[in-house]
């Protein structure tokens, strides 16, 4: 079995940071007649997991899977129709926005495409203080310790995201997250849009600073490979449900699903070759 | 050296005012033949794709020598261009979605290229049934009469493929035709692709994608083409330092491990260094690596100062 | 600037309509401190005088000079311009981010039903009934205008800010933390204001046109205000015998008009996302 990078510095590792329980999220979709409501669509069924502290969670899934639906729940930026959902022991689940201060500090979340997830009018000084800001944290000497963290000169501060390329991108699309100083870090597809060249260094980038950090990472990714390599846990989702959970290299050896295994056999790979 | 059948491209280059986009691009595609034409973003290959459709954007050209079957591609008038395209050559395209017109049927959007090019109303559209089960549509008769709209991404871009080879045409050309679709998805289209082009020019980022497609890769980096050969050499012997790196950093190592990284970022385009493109971010690169590295050798071709291997 | 010249290429449209506009801008500035005659001076001996000979553009029947009215003319057809899209602007956007943000909410249906009530109501006969009751005259259409164009401004803000709201750099503020008033002036305001710019130029077109109608019905600027809808409504009866006298109110209006519309479009190109992609380094 393969080591694992670092020994998370988490306080009291193993003990649960995100509980889901039961999970459930229905779309409405726009009504098409004057009489019937629009069609119901389940976006997320009955799913339920437990994150540790210090844990990297994988989640993989397709498009339609409800992989970014769940994300959303976790994060509290939507509510689930059905469910609750506990942060560091604290429900997360019906309380109103001015009470999540607690998951706001102590969760952050990197998104798929940096081009698109950092605001092209604001400055990189403005877009990696904002989650301090938006909390009222003393900003101070903070962004271009995080963009140094980040490997990113401190000249980059006073330019705009457009003149960067993908990668630079999502390094301050890291740096902001880490602002506060955040428990967990949820990264969703964080190296799909990116090259391959560059891929291996935002991977590289993200495993240190949870080492480096103690962070919880709940990783989402189209491509089980990739999540092989980051973290020790994957859930597997299709249809709105977790398939398949476990050790990642448990799922990788012994796929126990038959969705999981038509994945695996369906991701392209250079091994054949060598 | 003229290959009658299939493509030849002679010192291929693309342009946008004083920034070279593209320069030097040769190689050749037989009959049948199936080749790879790999990048990142920055690197020209769907720039090569472009011009060879004549579909490069406005204020960008192409210069050198492009031959299908002996036709010329490049230079020649627009007029000449629209005839071939779609019937000679043809392309799919990254995004089945907007490829598509949403207020059409199918059916008729496969059909209308036939007739575009001189085919009788009626015998392009049972055609047309007959393209949509070619690309393993389920009911086609059915699928002919449905919108866009109301088929996945997958059956999408199987469309757009039976709209490619409605013609039969010579070359297909295939710019990140699954990059849009789910992994499970993309295996049954690769294979699709593979089995039905007639020869095939197939532009990715994804290298595991090209092996499982193509028998031949030109690997490109900043506008030129840096290595190519048949796929097993050139990805089990990479030559090239850009290809080495690109294949390291492709194989994702255990957890725990660092993986291999190529330093520095793909520079923006025009802003690639003189001599070898490769030459700011390669480990190897010293004052020989300032004039321009000649692609050279047979069969697995690189073009490096210093190569790997 | 070196941002705006990234930004996009300047275009045909936007350096006519710029320039189309200075020219109007400059008329009202200069006529604050010179114009060639007193615009409002009846002189009797320049009774309809011909262009030349000291009066460059001639003069009306109460021997007025037509230059010097067009100037000071520029001046009201700007102030109501301003005034009339600044009470659109003003009211119209907040309304219509507020009803973009909230999509769902019933403050938005609300919104967006008592704009369409507003748009469903000509703007002239709105000034006309103000006018009447209000009494007639620059301040009251200006108003009228500027009300009868919120809806433009609110429909405009609303589905600009409906398309920013799905994007990811929103979602990514909420995560931050940010709440819904934070989220509308760092990230909404900002994204929208090119197509507010290029709004509020095409309103700017509307109301000069408007003033000039209504004070062309005799419900916008009193005299002896000079105005170009005025200047318009006075030659009326010499149109036959001195047609000139409506020649340059009109060409006024109608290049003001062209001039704001070319901007508007110009602006639009120029500010195009789309063109602004470009990256100035690796």
């Amino acid at each position: 079995m393969p080591t694992h990078a670092g020994t998370p510095r988490a306080e009291n590792p193993g003990e649960p940071l995100i509980e889901a329980r039961g999970l459930s999220r229905v779309y409405r979709r726009p009504r098409t007649s004057l009489l019937r409501p629009g069609a119901a669509v389940h976006a997320l069924r009955d799913v339920s997991l437990t994150v540790g502290r210090g844990e990297r969670y994988g989640i993989v899934g397709e498009s339609g899977s409800g992989k970014s639906t769940l994300l959303r729940l976790l994060c509290a930026l939507d509510r689930p129709t059905a469910g609750t959902i506990a942060f560091d022991g604290r429900p997360v689940t019906g309380r109103p926005e001015r009470d999540l201060r607690f998951l706001r500090e102590n969760l952050q979340i990197v998104f798929q495409d940096p081009m698109s997830s950092l605001d092209p009018r604001m400055r990189v000084r403005d877009l990696v203080a904002e989650p301090l800001v938006a909390l009222g944290l003393p900003v101070g000497g903070r962004v271009a310790e995080l963009l140094d963290a980040v490997g990113l000169p401190a000249g980059a501060a006073d330019r705009y995201p457009h003149q960067f390329s993908g990668g630079q991108r999502q390094r301050i699309a890291i740096a902001r997250a880490l602002a506060p100083r955040p428990k967990a870090l949820v990264a969703d597809e964080p190296v799909s849009a990116l090259d391959v060249s560059v891929r291996g260094q935002i991977l590289n980038l993200l495993a240190d600073l949870v080492d480096e950090l103690g962070l919880t990472l709940v990783f989402v990714s189209h491509d089980l490979s990739v999540v092989r390599h980051v973290c020790e846990t994957v859930a597997v989702m299709h249809h709105g449900e977790i398939v398949e959970s476990g050790p990642v290299d448990e799922v990788w050896a012994a796929p126990a699903h038959p969705y999981t295994r038509a994945l695996l056999e369906a991701v392209p790979t250079l091994e054949d070759l060598t | 050296m003229l290959t009658v059948d299939g493509l030849t491209v002679d010192g291929l280059g693309v342009r946008a005012g004083d920034t070279e986009l593209v320069r030097e691009v040769s190689f050749s595609i037989g009959p049948g033949e199936r080749v790879g034409l790999i990048g990142e973003s920055g690197s020209g290959k769907s720039l090569t794709a472009l011009s060879l459709m004549g579909l490069l954007p406005e204020g960008v050209t192409a210069t050198g020598r492009a031959t299908l079957a002996g036709r010329d591609l490049i230079g020649v008038p627009e007029s000449r261009l629209k005839r071939l395209r779609g019937r000679d050559l043809s392309m799919v395209f990254q995004e089945p979605m907007t490829a598509l017109n949403p207020l059409m049927r199918v059916g008729a959007q496969v059909a209308e290229v036939m007739t575009l090019h001189g085919r009788g109303r009626r015998e392009a559209r049972a055609r047309a049934v007959e393209l949509l089960e070619r690309v393993r549509l389920p009911e086609p008769e059915q699928l002919a009469r449905a919108y866009p709209h109301q088929l996945s991404g997958g059956q999408r871009q199987r469309v757009m493929l039976a709209i490619a080879l409605a013609n039969e045409p010579a070359l297909l050309i295939c710019d990140e035709p699954t990059t849009a679709l789910d992994v499970t998805v993309q295996k049954r289209m690769l294979d699709l692709i593979a089995e039905v082009a007639p020869a095939l020019l197939f532009i990715t980022h994804d290298l595991a994608v090209v092996a499982a497609v193509c028998e031949r890769v030109l690997v490109m980096y900043g506008g030129r083409v840096v290595e190519s050969g048949p796929i097993r050499e050139v990805f089990t012997r990479p030559r090239h330092r850009y290809t080495e790196g690109l294949l390291a950093a492709s194989r994702l190592t255990p957890r725990g491990t660092r993986l291999p990284t190529i330093s520095g970022s793909v520079p923006a385009a025009g802003h690639f260094p003189g001599g070898c493109v490769f030459g700011n971010r390669c480990p190897h690169a010293d004052a020989l690596c300032e004039t321009v590295p000649a692609l050279t050798g047979e069969g697995h071709a690189h073009a490096c100062r210093h190569p790997a291997g | 600037m070196r941002g705006l010249a990234m930004r996009g290429r300047l275009n045909a449209g936007l350096v006519a309509g710029g320039a189309l506009v200075a020219v109007v801008v400059l008329a009202a500035l200069v006529s604050f401190v010179w114009t060639p005659y007193d615009p409002t001076l009846v002189d009797a001996a320049a009774k309809l005088h011909e262009p030349g000979g000291g009066h460059l553009l001639g003069a009306d029947k109460f021997g007025r000079d037509t230059l010097s009215q067009l100037m000071v003319g520029a001046r009201t057809t700007l102030y109501v311009g301003i005034v009339a899209v600044g009470i659109a602007a003003l009211l119209g956007t907040p309304l219509g981010v507020l009803a973009g943000m909230t999509p769902r909410g019933w403050l938005s249906e609300l919104v967006m039903r008592v704009n369409d009530l507003v748009f469903a109501f000509p703007a002239l006969l709105l000034a006309v009934m103000l006018g009447a009751v209000y009494g007639a005259g620059t301040l009251t259409a200006m108003i009228a205008i500027g009300v009868a164009t919120v809806p433009a401004f609110a429909r405009v803000a609303r589905a600009a800010t409906l398309q920013v709201m799905v994007t990811d750099y929103v979602l990514a503020a909420r995560a931050a933390g940010r709440r819904g008033g934070a989220v509308a002036l760092r990230h909404v305001l900002p994204n929208i204001s090119s197509v507010l710019i290029v709004q509020a130029s095409v309103s700017f077109a509307i109301a000069i046109l408007a003033e000039a109608a209504l004070s062309f019905l005799g419900f916008g600027t009193r005299p002896p205000t000079p105005s170009w809808g005025r200047m318009l409504q006075e030659s009326q009866e010499l149109l036959f015998s001195t047609p000139r006298l409506a020649l340059w109110p009109g060409l006024a209006v109608a290049l003001a008009v062209l001039g704001f519309n070319l901007l508007g479009d110009g602006l639009r190109d120029f500010l195009d996302p789309k063109l602004r992609r470009i990256r100035a380094d690796g």
